[in-house]
């Protein structure tokens, strides 16, 4: 237990027991003169907003830690503590509030606050009760605590209950004195499950079947029937795409570069097959961020890594690019809000910085690259030239390749010294982020930052061929021409070695850093003429081309200067991640030769050969180093690639292997994570309930409400792990209860649920279900089924909004979204979707009235469910094949005038030929209607 | 038809009708911002037949912006430099780096004259706008972070350079709601096609998608070529009219044993989308102004787009953004002198038309007008008769409700390369025109991702200086 809260306890307990009119004079000199004061006075630079000199006087433990300054109040003891001292002060630049503030506080304030503190500094618990604070979340939060197994409640009224998770929502009600509703009947129950489970209508069959069965059984058969279901993973893999930021393209690309992420469609399709397959859940993770190394042998999961790789392109610029990744990981995996600590450490949550920069060091040490995956054996066949097609671009696009690298080396090794120097003046070499129409032969940012880099590492390092470049240019201007004897002495010296021809090189003290770097280059010089040497000899002589030097020392200086990872080479990497390294021309003919590349795979040839954007950890890895307020030209500390501080245990170590991507998957997949299954179950619940047990589902951290039922989120987490991290388990658990199956209507008795009204309004408690309205996935998809058109095929290449197929495989174009996304609230694909917002606008009625996707479907109706003639018959037939059910005897009335004043009234100016038919216009009313778009 | 003059009191009494079938709407409207940082600011549902308050008093409550993408030169409209005269075809005394290499200074050909009470100085391509001189308040000072177009049209829209955020005009709509439900509540014109970073320009970012600003290409003249899905090809007004009778009996009958607001909100929503038909109609045909009115905006695709802007601002729309072509018209890399008298001929006109027809309908005093780009333009030429991006310094200016007129804030060095008087950051100007809308920028805030989100970020302070 902390120092501070066990003062704290003491406090409270003195409180406690204290004499009850003392407590009650403090409280009541708090309440009149101390809380007015920091409420009026303080708490706009010491609260919640900001906390000025880290100073919060919105709580007791605030007051009692003080700030930068010490404890502002000890209780007892008016005579110390900051409080008194700072609002006593006669000194302008002391006292509190500060001048500009107004008028210092008047001494019968003061003398309020002197008896308060005096009489124990009473804090009354119950109005503001201590804080879950950063400093003590880790102990406290409850989402931050191990998941331990809860005991099932005990509830009075058994006969409810059908399974645990009716206990702990009983339990609830009845302590709340609530009631649960009524059990919806079957045609109810049978269209919320399949909506759940496929996001699609049953067929009025299927409502006839279920209602009809009169097997006790029933319940579970059908569930199991939908689990099994194709479309199921077509359903819940939108949901999981949500959270993925899932599209198609790349958002704002320039330069050339393709719009097409080729690989999505391949990882829309692995999402939906692994829900198809139950791939457990923690699998499934591990496989998003590690397929590489979590299953080596099993190539056709390296499409799942597309789940941090379709993100924007940021037009290139790396930690925006890795920043999208920390977010969609945390958030979406784990319900932390880590993004927030890029600038500065999280404002209320345990993420330091640090923590950030640690995980950024994850996905700096990656390359992205695209690799083919396994054919499908169900896959379309594929064109005959296709394989030559590609063969051919990837030549001409490595060959320019190849040439570029050359061409950049050979300038890149004459004006080496000028590189040298100019790192050294970073300042004056923008950002990735600002982009400059550079040309070959200018001096380039990001080779600049590349040698300043290296020259870091050779230093933490002490490389034998830098170490005098490192000594030398430690020295100061000024400095130089007095001290470089004594560096040039002291590298004689050692204790660390110095290459030997490097230590040829200084045996006399240089004058200048330019003299330095001049040397420097006459180094290289030297190595690439030995080395040309080398090669011409064993050419002469008849052997293969050398692989190194003899010399040990030639060779050392020969790897420094052209070795992988000089800073002198371009590296051998994606397109992707050297782009930072070219000049704007080059890099506008590259993009454009890989494009060719792109294009042949996605627009030419639809599903010839699958890819995958996969990231692979690079060969030498850089240390993180964290961007003081999120500004790339701020570096400060070094940090370890590790977890994050608020999950790991005590003994956290740094990741050791690779990038420590793999090693980062794993910690999130950990059966002893408290968040990751937490947040996994939570967000199925939303879908079943339409509320999460917790409101936030992508933040769980400290400024979370609490969950409605605390114990139900552990007892199903701990169930998730028990079932193998399988999810469908879990679907059967929920919907097989009986509080999945109560009515979402609560009027049987109107007094009982105008008191559930009054109490729960917003039914947390879920004292029945609630009625939830169609996404726009499920609209479409439910439209296509009423007139018939729905096509079924599943995978491969996406479709038009307009088209027929399901509504999961409309391809996402960043920039070029359909209207109608934004009108009904599809997810936005650029960030993370924890869960959609929900509008009802007159945009979305003009669709539906207006568009002719819907008219299509009102007459595509007509010709399916009213093909047998009478009017009688087609009205039924219109009501069973778009509602699901016959209509009543009024209804059935009012359709048929309906469509007999629509036959004789004029029809005004006529649009055009393609004018609705009456039956045609009823068709559409029907699609229109509430009970089409809601489900009870 | 002409438009009967439009005073405050008549989109009072349109706010009614516009909002009566809306109230109910507005319920779903609250649940999905429920996750709203700044609830405070938001009636009850009961009271939302109101669109919402600000913070406090208002001085304007609708903005009309014209974004002259690509990047305007301050220094041949609204900064003149005379001394880069003197040292034309001659380097600066100092170097800047932009996005291009540029050689030597070039003196703006335009000549500069002072114009009303105030004596504000501005250059023959905005002359007729220059009849209104007393009327704006010229900001010289203004800063943007980085030479290129897309992450500075970011900032410039969303307030930060490249990740997703709202626009300035989702924010506007977020904080007061709507005062006519039969027109998007943020609209942004752009003819031929969409600026560079197209709808990014107007996305509401994390804010909930109705939010989000609608894009019409005012090259068109037909309304069912301007809004999706306002007019039917499938069925006439009494068709509708039939329909929509038909389907509120069938959903009051739905409804009678259900307690969902959301029901009714939908099915007020077809009513609306009913009346939205004959409105926006109505709001995009500039026939219906008398001819005089007409002729003063010029019937030129920019004046068309300019005389649109003001019937929607009159119909009760919060925000439009009128952008000056497909792609960067303004991006004058080269032929300068050419280029920027052709397009700032397309805008003065109907400009200056705007700025008379505001007052003349007493609209000017709660409006604000924003004039600007993304950045300014080096006062060093690119390839000698053109100029390079700048984001250092350059001039955005503001006129309408609050606004001191003829007043100049801030300057730029001798050259004008660089804002070094009272540098104006665009988080200022954010602030500013949050202000103006009678928000206080730090207290409007979105809880998103653990995090309460503003359009001014961390920064942004309000300019005192241009305001009344």
């Amino acid at each position: 237990m902390s120092q501070r809260l066990r003062i704290l306890l003491a406090i409270l307990s003195l409180i406690a027991f204290c004499n009850a009119a003392v407590a009650g004079e403090a409280v009541d000199l708090f309440e009149r003169h101390v809380r007015p004061l920091f409420v009026d006075r303080c708490q706009k630079c010491h609260g919640d907003a900001k906390q000025w000199a880290s100073l919060r006087l919105d709580s007791l433990q605030g007051v009692l830690d003080g700030g930068d300054s010490g404890p502002a109040v000890v209780p007892g003891n008016a005579a110390v503590g900051e409080l008194v001292t700072r609002l006593a002060s006669p000194d302008d630049a002391v006292r509190m509030p500060p001048p500009e503030e107004g008028p210092p506080v008047s001494s019968d304030v003061l003398d309020a606050v002197r008896a308060w503190i005096a009489a124990g500094a009473t804090w009354p618990v119950g109005e503001a009760p201590v804080a879950t604070t950063k400093a003590n979340a880790r102990e406290t939060h409850w989402a931050y605590q191990p998941i331990i197994a809860p005991a099932l409640p005990l509830v009075a009224d058994e006969s409810w209950v059908r399974g645990p998770i009716d206990r702990f929502v009983l339990a609830a009600l009845e302590a709340a004195g609530l009631r649960p509703a009524v059990e919806a009947d079957r045609a109810t129950f049978i269209r919320r499950a399949t909506y759940d489970l496929l996001g699609l209508p049953p067929t009025a069959d299927e409502i006839k079947a279920f209602e009809s069965d009169a097997s006790s059984q029933a319940y579970e058969t059908l569930i199991d029937r939908l689990l099994a279901s194709p479309r199921y993973g077509e359903h819940w893999g939108r949901h999981w795409l949500d959270a993925a930021r899932y599209a198609d393209t790349k958002g704002y690309t320039d330069v050339g570069e393709t719009r097409w992420h080729v690989h999505a469609v391949p990882y829309r399709d692995w999402v939906i097959r692994a829900f198809n397959e139950d791939m457990p859940y923690d699998r499934f993770l591990r496989l998003q961020l590690a397929a590489d190394q979590a299953a080596p042998h099993e190539p056709e999961h390296l499409a799942a890594m597309g789940f941090l790789t379709l993100g924007r392109r940021f037009l290139g610029n790396t930690p925006d690019i890795i920043d999208d990744r920390i977010d969609v990981v945390t958030r979406g995996m784990l319900g932390l809000t880590v993004a927030c600590a890029r600038c500065h450490d999280h404002k209320y949550d345990p993420i330091p910085t640090r923590d950030y920069y640690s995980l950024y060091g994850v996905f700096q040490n990656c390359v992205d690259r695209l690799v083919p995956l396994p054919r499908r054996s169900s896959a379309p066949p594929v064109k005959e030239d296709f394989a030559q097609g590609l063969a051919d671009r990837q030549r001409e696009y490595d060959a320019l390749v190849t040439q570029k690298r050359g061409e950049a080396n050979a300038r890149l090794r004459k004006r080496f010294a000028d590189y040298l120097l100019a790192q050294r003046d970073l300042a004056t070499y923008p950002e990735q982020e600002f982009v400059q129409l550079s040309k070959e032969d200018d001096i380039l940012p990001g080779i600049v930052r590349r040698f300043e880099v290296f020259l870091r590492h050779a230093e933490r390092a002490g490389d034998p061929v830098f170490l005098p470049w490192i000594r030398y240019a430690a020295l100061s201007d000024d400095e130089f021409p007095n001290l470089a004897s004594e560096v040039t002495a002291g590298l004689r010296a050692g204790p660390q070695t110095v290459n030997p021809l490097v230590a040829a090189a200084f045996a006399d003290p240089p004058v200048s850093m330019a003299d330095v770097a001049s040397c420097y280059a006459a180094l290289m010089a030297a190595s690439d003429a030995r080395w040309a040497e080398a090669v011409s000899a064993a050419e002469r002589d008849g052997l293969p081309e050398p692989t190194c030097l003899a010399n040990v020392a030639e060779e050392e200086v020969r790897q420094a200067f052209s070795g992988e990872g000089s800073p002198c080479v371009i590296p051998d990497e994606p397109l992707v991640q050297t782009d930072y390294l070219w000049d704007f021309e080059t890099r506008q003919a590259l993009w454009k030769a890989r494009a060719a590349i792109d294009a042949w795979l996605h627009a030419e040839n639809p599903d010839a050969a699958p890819y995958a954007a996969i990231l692979e950890d690079r060969r030498t890895l850089v240390d993180p180093l964290v961007f003081r307020g999120g500004r790339a030209a701020a570096k400060g500390d070094a940090v370890p690639r590790q977890f994050l501080e608020v999950l790991a245990d005590s003994a956290r170590q740094p990741f050791s292997r690779g990038s420590g991507r793999l090693e980062l998957a794993e910690a999130i997949a950990d059966p002893t994570n408290p968040l990751t299954p937490r947040v996994w179950v939570n967000r199925v619940w939303l879908h079943h309930f339409g509320a999460g047990l917790v409101t936030t589902p992508s933040d769980f951290g400290v400024r979370a409400a609490a969950p409605s039922h605390p114990e139900l989120l552990d007892w199903l987490a701990t169930r998730l792990r028990a079932d193998g991290w399988r999810t469908k388990p879990l679907h059967r658990e929920i919907m097989l209860s009986a509080t999945y199956r109560q009515s979402s209507r609560s009027d049987a008795d109107r007094a009982v649920s105008g008191h559930a009204d009054t109490v729960d309004p917003s039914n947390r408690l879920l004292w029945r279900m609630n009625p939830r309205r169609l996404s726009f996935e499920q609209l479409r998809d439910t439209l296509l089924t009423a007139s018939g058109d729905l096509d079924l095929a599943t995978g491969g290449r996406g479709d038009g909004v307009f088209g027929t197929r399901r509504s999961v495989y409309v391809t996402v174009e960043r920039q070029a979204l359909p209207a109608v996304f934004g009108v009904f609230d599809v997810a936005n694909p650029d960030l993370h979707s924890p869960q959609r917002p929900e509008t009802t606008t007159a945009l979305q009625a003009l669709f539906a009235l207006n568009h002719p996707f819907v008219a299509d479907r009102a007459r595509r109706a007509v010709m399916r469910h009213a093909a047998h003639p009478g009017a009688e018959a087609e009205i039924e037939g219109l009501y069973r094949g778009i509602l699901g059910r016959s209509p009543s005897d009024s209804e059935r009335q009012d359709a048929a005038r309906f469509v007999a004043a629509a036959l004789v009234e004029p029809a005004g100016e006529p649009p055009g030929e393609t004018v609705l038919a009456p039956l045609e216009q009823l068709a559409q009313v029907l699609l229109l209607s509430n009970e089409f778009m809601f489900v009870d | 038809m002409a438009m009967p003059k439009q005073r405050p009191d008549r989109i009072g009494r349109r706010e009614m009708i516009a909002s009566a079938g809306a109230g109910l709407g507005f319920v779903a409207m609250a649940a999905a911002l429920a996750d709203a940082g700044d609830l405070t600011a938001m009636p009850p549902p009961a009271d939302a037949l109101a669109p919402r308050p600000p913070h406090f008093a208002p001085r304007v409550r609708r903005v009309i912006q014209f974004f002259l993408n690509g990047g305007p030169s301050h220094i041949d409209t609204f900064d003149p430099k005379p001394l880069l005269a003197k040292y034309a075809g001659q380097p600066l005394p100092f170097s800047i780096a932009t996005e291009r290499k540029t050689g030597g200074a070039l003196a703006s050909p335009f000549r500069f004259k002072r114009y009303g009470d105030s004596g504000l100085e501005v250059s023959e391509l905005f002359e007729r706008t220059a009849a209104h001189a007393d009327s704006l308040a010229v900001i010289r000072s203004m800063r943007a972070r980085l030479p290129n177009h897309e992450p500075s049209l970011m900032l410039m829209n969303c307030g930060d350079a490249v990740q997703p955020r709202p626009s300035v005009g989702s924010w506007v709509l977020y904080g007061l709601g709507t005062e006519n439900r039969n027109l998007p509540g943020f609209v942004a014109m752009c003819p031929g096609g969409q600026p560079v970073k197209g709808p990014d320009n107007w996305q509401s970012g994390f804010l909930p998608g109705v939010l989000q600003g609608t894009y019409i290409d005012s090259k068109h003249e037909r309304v069912e070529e301007l809004i999706e899905n306002i007019r039917s090809g499938h069925a006439t007004a009494a068709m509708q009219r039939r329909q929509l009778d038909m389907l509120s009996r069938l959903n009051a009958a739905h409804r009678a044993d259900r307690h969902d607001p959301r029901l009714e909100a939908r099915l007020q929503s077809f009513e609306l989308a009913y009346r939205m038909q004959m409105e926006a109609t109505d709001a995009f045909d500039v026939s219906r102004e008398p001819k005089h009115v007409r002729e003063a905006y010029g019937e030129t695709v920019h004046g068309r787009q300019t005389l649109v802007a003001r019937r929607l601002l009159e119909r009760g729309v919060r925000y439009v953004q009128l952008w000056h072509g497909q792609g960067q018209p303004w991006d004058h890399h080269s032929d300068i002198e050419k280029s920027i008298r052709q397009h700032a001929g397309e805008l003065d006109g109907p400009l200056a038309a705007l700025l008379t027809d505001l007052k003349r309908l007493g609209m000017f005093d709660d409006t604000l007008v924003v004039w600007g780009g993304e950045f300014g333009r080096t006062p060093v030429s690119e390839g000698g008769t053109g100029r390079d991006h700048n984001p250092y310094g350059f001039t955005v200016w503001l006129a309408g409700g609050g606004i001191r007129g003829g007043t100049v804030h801030g300057a730029t060095d001798d050259f004008g390369f660089r804002a070094v008087d009272r540098p104006v950051e665009v988080h200022d100007l954010h602030a500013t025109m949050l202000h103006l809308l009678g928000f206080d920028h730090e207290r409007l805030t979105y809880r998103y991702a653990g995090r309460d989100f503003r359009l001014t970020d961390v920064h942004g302070r309000v300019i005192g200086d241009v305001l009344a």
